[in-house]
């Protein structure tokens, strides 16, 4: 099964830290990218956005609950703890800016596709599964305060 | 200054007055989509609206085509910000009749810079 482009992965990491840079006011570092079907992280929300076109797949974002009350409460100028109900809007916007910006820097390399409106979900006792004709990475970020997040490129083979 | 935001998201409409807020403009309406923002202009009017594309009910788009369509509101300046950044895209938001656009993630600043060149048209 071939490798998700090098190129591609570069822009996913650069748009996802500059996302989290002017939206959660955070830089975010990046950890070595897991290609194939690795142990997915232990996450209780999960935002994707689809992407179709001159390529297709999903663009997710996981994170603990504890990580997206977190991001919530720095994207909203908030104390965490303060965050009511905001947070599943918040990491659905987060998702959608990584995969928008994704999209766009994509496009000026001549690649084009549409995408999604996001759909987040959140829970204990779930995991999400893709068919198996599908290339996958996924990037882990470290950020402040012990906190990390992943975001997965899932690309059809078509 | 009176601003009106629209937006589908609650996270982003407050990000946007938060921005405003910021840089300075304190007088902020919001609405969830473009036919809420039609029923706040025509209650409570605006002197600028920032508004996403991606919306249900009305778009973006299609509010900012009802905007220019109405005589009492036709020159009223409109800011999108939105994800949708492609050459296309611009395009066509340009033809529905937009003022300028801001590409989301975005700084304090480029909202502020685009308002200012906005107003000074």
């Amino acid at each position: 099964m071939n490798q998700i482009p090098t190129e591609m992965l570069s822009v996913l990491i650069e748009s996802t830290q500059e996302v989290f840079e002017m939206m959660v006011f955070q830089p975010l570092g990046s950890q070595t990218p897991i290609e194939g079907e690795a142990l997915r992280p232990r996450s209780n929300v999960v935002g994707t956005v689809a992407f179709a076109g001159e390529r297709s797949g999903v663009v997710a974002f996981y994170s603990t609950t504890a990580t997206a009350q977190a991001i919530t409460g720095l994207m909203l100028g908030i104390p965490a703890a303060d965050v009511n109900g905001e947070m599943p809007d918040a990491i659905g916007e987060i998702t959608n800016m990584i995969a928008g910006t994704f999209r766009t820097k994509m496009a000026a390399t001549g690649s084009r596709w549409a995408i999604s409106i996001p759909t987040v979900t959140i829970g204990s006792d779930f995991y999400t599964k893709y068919v198996s004709d599908v290339r996958r990475v996924l990037c882990p970020f470290t950020m402040s305060e012990g906190n990390e997040i992943f975001v997965e490129l899932i690309l059809t083979q078509n | 200054m009176r601003f009106l935001v629209v937006d589908d998201s609650t996270t982003m409409r407050r990000i946007i007055i938060n921005t405003l807020n910021k840089v300075g403009y304190q007088n902020c309406a919001e609405a969830a989509n473009g036919r809420e923002g039609m029923e706040r202009l025509a209650e409570s009017g605006a002197d600028i609206v920032i508004t996403d594309w991606n919306m249900p009910e009305m778009s973006g788009i299609e509010f900012i085509r009802a905007i220019r369509a109405n005589a009492a509101t036709k020159d009223l300046p409109v800011l999108m910000v939105t994800t949708n950044a492609a050459k296309d895209d611009i395009v066509e938001a340009l033809r529905a009749g937009i003022n300028s656009y801001v590409v989301k993630p975005f700084t304090p600043d480029t909202i502020k810079h685009k308002i200012e060149a906005m107003l000074a048209h």
